[in-house]
């Protein structure tokens, strides 16, 4: 098992800055998840690891060990694509043990881990059918199986689910999250999607224009976002971000969010209390917070309604602004013109920093 | 726009089944989805209502006319697929146009209807470009406007925003009902995605093997499921299935004795932290809700509990559910009327 350490990692394509600065070190046996939008240089960073692609600055190191200078089939990597490469003339079992055969491990030995594994990831039914004629679920299952059972230290998975269909998809994601439990291989899994990354990951590194923006545990980057970015991007739906101007009241100070109303007064933590708040500020809310509430002190008029099995999800605003509310079903539901009154737990609110887009004070 | 009727349409490939008896009422202006795991059928049925499949038995009627022997040009149904099919040599703009100018259809009236189209969608800025230099979520809403423009009688979406990022994808699903809605459109929409296909539709049917098993509104599906198909088939994590006879969970009401097994869905178990007979054996914390797997001896079942509820992997608890949230399915799946 392997600790990787990136350090000032960098990569440019010509003029092009796919990846900068980029620091993070992933123990040994962890599960880290590069999570961003198509082009943060999440799969850059991966394919770095990896040794795929070279980078232009800094260091990667394995336990210590700087790899620049090995090459790709020396760093003990395993890995799997988006776009699975499944030798379809082979039978699903010479798939499994091909890498083993590879690395010339015994008839027996190999037929003993091909079977468990065909066994963890439900392959065994299908163990002496052709590759060419599973499924698309099927083979990417076959997939991961294939670089898991060779047992790298470090397994690298790039967006492995995104072909598959969502029924299947959250199938996989406890059968992943079992498979690197099983071999506590270091893991680390490039996706788009906060829900995979939030529900897999021991930490989560939330990456965009090439810079990594905060790492942490899915519910510290869910709880303490620290920057806008990042507040929108986890979540479903992300934070609701409104802009505002401090205001003063009795019981202390407020956000005035104009048209929308005014926050609770703010329970603000010491340090941002000792910062000092700018005039300005960005005012953040998760859907899941607003309580409807006849006294509430803000209000939008809901303009869309998408009930989705357990939850509703409210689509409020107008005039530039836009909220979400996310609300529980068994409550009595506004319709499409309504005003919802609502009031948010000030402990649940978090500022940012209108200019940096920065959140204010750390956690408040 | 139409409505649409199909009446026990049957098709069979060689030995395969695609389609059995199926019969389907699309309302006029309705979003109407086809959902089901791939390969039950619906993309089929897309391409018999569009004339490039013909059923072995059954029709299709648009506007309560039957469609037998009408070509797929004169059905004028237009067709949204998957991979999009852009011009890439084109411009956005071009791309919009060109289902216009295929039919000679006078300049004037081209400008006309794709501005009103092109402004709706608001992709005026990006009219100029090639698919090459457009996002994702910006090649879909080009794919979309030429669809509309054609000003057809229905569209029918094959899987259309599955490519996309899933934030994109999230935000895609509640701008294409938006258009749809103001601009009054019949829409028939295949999807595997439960969770796109219950923001989307007013109506859904539920397809296995290529055969319909329900027809509803998304809630009525979702609270009323009438099958153990059709109850996994919606919400994630799915419903929580368990024997009847040997439950660890507490029904709190009688039991119909047809009944083989109970459901009841994640979000409807209460969790006590009492030391009772059930472990929490996995937690998953999303933010917004809490995941528990839950191990009573064989027995495993999930809770989605809100926000972030404190538990600790071995933790003692009991579960209750309010007795009316509890579905009873006979030994068929299919569900039993409570007693």
């Amino acid at each position: 098992m392997t600790q990787i350490a990136l350090s000032n990692l960098g990569k440019k394509f010509g003029s092009f800055t796919a990846l900068a600065q980029m620091n993070l070190t992933i123990g040994d046996g962890e599960f880290v998840a590069l999570l961003g939008p198509s082009g943060c240089g999440k799969s850059t960073t991966m394919n770095m690891i990896a040794g795929m692609v070279d980078p232009t600055e800094g260091d990667i190191r394995f336990d210590d060990r700087s790899i620049l200078d090995v090459p790709m089939s020396r760093r003990g990597v395993g890995f799997v694509f988006q776009n699975y490469a499944i030798f379809t003339h082979m039978s699903v079992r010479e798939n499994l043990a091909y890498g083993l055969r590879a690395q010339g491990v015994s008839a027996s030995e190999r037929n003993r881990r091909v079977n468990a594994m065909a066994d963890l990831l439900q392959l065994s039914p299908m163990l002496d059918r052709r590759a060419a004629g599973l499924s698309v679920n099927i083979l990417q299952r076959l997939a991961i199986g294939r670089s898991a059972v060779v047992e790298p230290a470090i397994f690298l998975l790039d967006e492995p689910l995104s072909n598959v269909d969502a029924a299947f998809r959250s199938v996989m994601r406890s059968e992943l999250k079992a498979l690197q439990r099983q071999f506590s291989q270091t893991l680390v899994y490039v996706t788009h999607d906060q829900l995979e990354a939030m529900t897999m990951a021991d930490r989560i590194a939330v990456m965009d224009h090439g810079k990594l923006l905060q790492v942490g545990t899915p519910l510290e980057i869910y709880n303490n976002p620290q920057d806008v970015f990042v507040a929108r991007f986890i979540g479903s739906p992300g934070m609701n971000i409104l802009e505002g101007t401090i205001a003063s009241s009795d019981e202390g100070k407020l956000v005035d969010l104009a048209s929308t109303g005014r926050s609770a007064p703010l329970a603000l933590s010491d340090r941002a209390a000792s910062q000092g708040l700018p005039e300005k500020v960005l005012f953040g809310f998760r859907p899941e917070q607003v309580n409807p509430d006849p006294n509430g002190t803000m209000a939008l008029p809901v303009n869309f309604v998408e009930r989705i099995g357990a939850r509703t999800i409210l689509h409020l605003g107008g005039d530039g602004i836009e909220a979400k509310a996310v609300l529980d079903n068994q409550i009595a539901m506004p319709s499409i013109g309504d005003i919802l009154r609502f009031s948010i737990d000030p402990k649940m609110v978090r500022l940012f920093d209108p200019v940096s887009g920065i959140a204010i004070g750390g956690d408040i | 726009m139409a409505s649409i009727r199909l009446e026990n349409i049957c098709k069979h490939y060689g030995d395969v089944v695609a389609l059995d008896d199926v019969s389907i009422e699309v309302e006029d202006n309705a979003f109407f989805c086809l959902f089901g795991p791939p390969l039950s059928g619906k993309s089929t049925i897309l391409k018999i209502i569009l004339g490039l499949e013909t059923p072995d038995s059954g029709s299709v009627f648009i506007d309560d006319r039957p469609m037998n022997g009408v070509s797929p040009a004169q059905r004028n149904v237009a067709m949204v697929f998957q991979n999009l099919a852009l011009f890439p040599h084109m411009t956005a703009l071009q791309n919009v146009r060109f289902p216009l100018v295929e039919r000679k259809i006078a300049e004037d009236v081209i400008a006309a209807r794709v501005d009103a189209v092109t402004k709706k969608l608001h992709m005026q800025h990006i009219l100029h470009k090639p698919p090459s230099q457009l996002s994702g979520g910006e090649r879909q809403r080009v794919a979309i406007a030429r669809a509309l423009v054609r000003d057809p009688v229905a569209y029918l979406m094959d899987d259309p925003i599955s490519a996309l990022d899933a934030r994109l994808r999230e935000e895609t699903r509640v701008e294409l009902r938006r258009i749809q809605r103001e601009m009054n459109q019949t829409v028939i929409y295949v999807t595997h995605d439960q969770e796109e296909a219950m923001s989307v539709s007013d109506q859904m049917a539920i397809f296995e093997h290529g055969r319909v098993r329900q027809v509803g509104a998304p809630h009525d599906l979702y609270d009323a499921p009438a099958s153990t198909y059709v109850a996994e088939m919606l919400g994630a994590p799915a419903i929580n299935l368990m024997a009847a006879g040997g439950t660890a969970l507490n029904a709190g009401r009688p039991v119909p004795q047809q009944a083989v097994q109970l459901g009841v869905r994640p979000e409807h178990l209460r969790v006590l932290k009492d030391g009772g007979n059930t472990q929490v054996s996995a937690i998953e914390p999303m933010g917004a809700t809490t995941i528990l797997t839950l191990k009573a001896g064989a027995e495993t079942m999930k809770a989605a509990l809100h926000g972030q509820p404190e538990f600790q992997v071995g933790e003692s608890v009991s579960l209750s559910v309010d007795p009316a949230q509890i579905h009873f399915f006979d030994k068929n799946g299919d569900t039993l009327v409570a007693v």
